[in-house]
């Protein structure tokens, strides 16, 4: 985002927004990309139709399996703030499974993983911690090995 | 979502993250972070381009092969490419404009009958014509026809002037009817912000107000001064 394109407080607050604060940053190597299980994780506060929406700032998580299709996922982020019109269009702007299906199919990566997750990314990312290491479990389970974190 | 990215890191999964505020991403320094220059709430980019999408995707996917390092965060070099107008789409819009006019006519002919019940009396009948037919000859106009004259002796102009009196006045009594009593600011708020009879009104105003200087002399006893813009 070019913030220069926002209003001018709304483009302070977003670059001064408190983030925590990690004295090292961990790194995971591993083989290349196409031989990589990609998940996605998104902060967007995406859900799959029937399971629960995100209230508010939700610490907790949402699975979403890999089988759902377009018409069953939904965005129930708190902000209202950020452009939709894209996500209503094609969900991969959000949520890019079809292009990740597309890109193993043609060997870029190397799999997909079985369920993806979501987080509500309005949330204090502290808050998080305990829920991203139970997403991990499950994604290790699931023999992942890259993910792709998108956020709105 | 950078802080996402720290803790799956620390459980053994590599990660990238597609950042879309970039100051968010220094601040947080997550393993590996794209920055994309796209609108927010557009983290993959443009809807409906696969192959730019794919681009993003690998763009970022593709950070998981680089050398170890404290925190690798990479800028995406192009813009959506849908931000660009497209200049031949036109927003959804209501009915045309004689026919939302026409329907508003038929909608208010109960509440005008009422309203001169109650009065016993009416304003309309500059035009010496019913409401159903000056409605119609407005709805000519608006339609872009040059209707004849529906009056004998009187040109088009000037009975479209006559029409568009009894139109306001048919409409401005419709509107009292059931004995409230509005201000005139309440129904000329109504008539001219929010009714399909005003907006036809000034719909008409601005087409004759481009024409010749007799369409401009009649267009300008269509619309109260106080109610032009600017």
């Amino acid at each position: 985002m070019r913030l220069e394109r926002l209003p001018a407080a709304m483009a302070k607050r977003l670059a001064e927004l408190e983030c925590p604060d990690f004295k090292t940053t961990p790194w995971v190597e591993g083989p290349s990309l196409a031989e990589r299980r990609v998940a996605i994780v998104s902060s967007a506060g995406l859900t799959v139709r029937g399971d629960r929406v995100f209230r508010g700032r939700d610490a907790d998580y949402r699975a979403i399996p890999s089988t759902t299709g377009p018409n069953d996922l939904l965005c129930s982020h708190i902000s209202i703030n950020f452009d939709r019109t894209g996500f209503q269009e094609d969900w991969n702007v959000v949520f890019p499974l079809d292009r990740l299906n597309e890109l193993a199919a043609e060997g870029a990566i190397g799999s997909v993983a079985a369920t993806h997750y979501s987080f509500m990314g309005a949330t204090d990312p502290v808050q998080m911690a305990d829920g991203a290491k139970e997403v991990a479990g499950k994604l290790k389970a699931d023999n992942v090995d890259a993910v792709l974190l998108t956020s709105v | 979502m950078s802080a996402l990215g720290h803790y799956l890191e620390e459980e053994g999964i590599a990660s990238v993250a597609i950042a879309l505020i970039r100051a968010q991403a220094e601040n947080t320094r997550p393993p590996r972070a794209l920055c994309v220059p796209f609108e927010l709430g557009r983290p993959i980019g443009p809807p409906s381009d696969a192959a730019f999408q794919k681009r993003v995707i690998l763009a970022a996917l593709g950070l998981v092969e680089a050398v170890k390092q404290a925190s690798l965060i990479v800028d995406f070099p192009d813009d959506d490419p849908r931000e660009a107008l497209d200049l031949a789409w036109s927003p959804p819009s209501g009915p045309a404009p004689a026919e939302a006019f026409e329907a508003e006519m038929r909608m208010l002919a109960p509440l005008y009958a009422q309203s001169c019940t109650e009065r016993a009396r009416s304003t309309v009948g500059l035009s010496g014509l019913p409401p159903a037919e000056f409605g119609a000859y407005i709805a000519a106009w608006l339609r872009g026809e040059n209707p004849a004259s529906p009056i004998d002796g009187m040109s088009p102009l000037l009975a479209l002037r006559f029409a568009i009196d009894d139109l306001k006045a048919y409409a401005l009594e419709a509107a009292i009817a059931g004995g409230a009593r509005p201000s005139s600011k309440q129904l000329g708020d109504w008539l001219w912000n929010q009714s399909a009879c005003g907006a036809a009104i000034r719909a008409l105003r601005e087409r004759l107000m481009a024409g010749d200087e007799r369409q401009q002399a009649v267009a300008a006893f269509f619309v109260p001064a106080v109610r032009l813009p600017g």
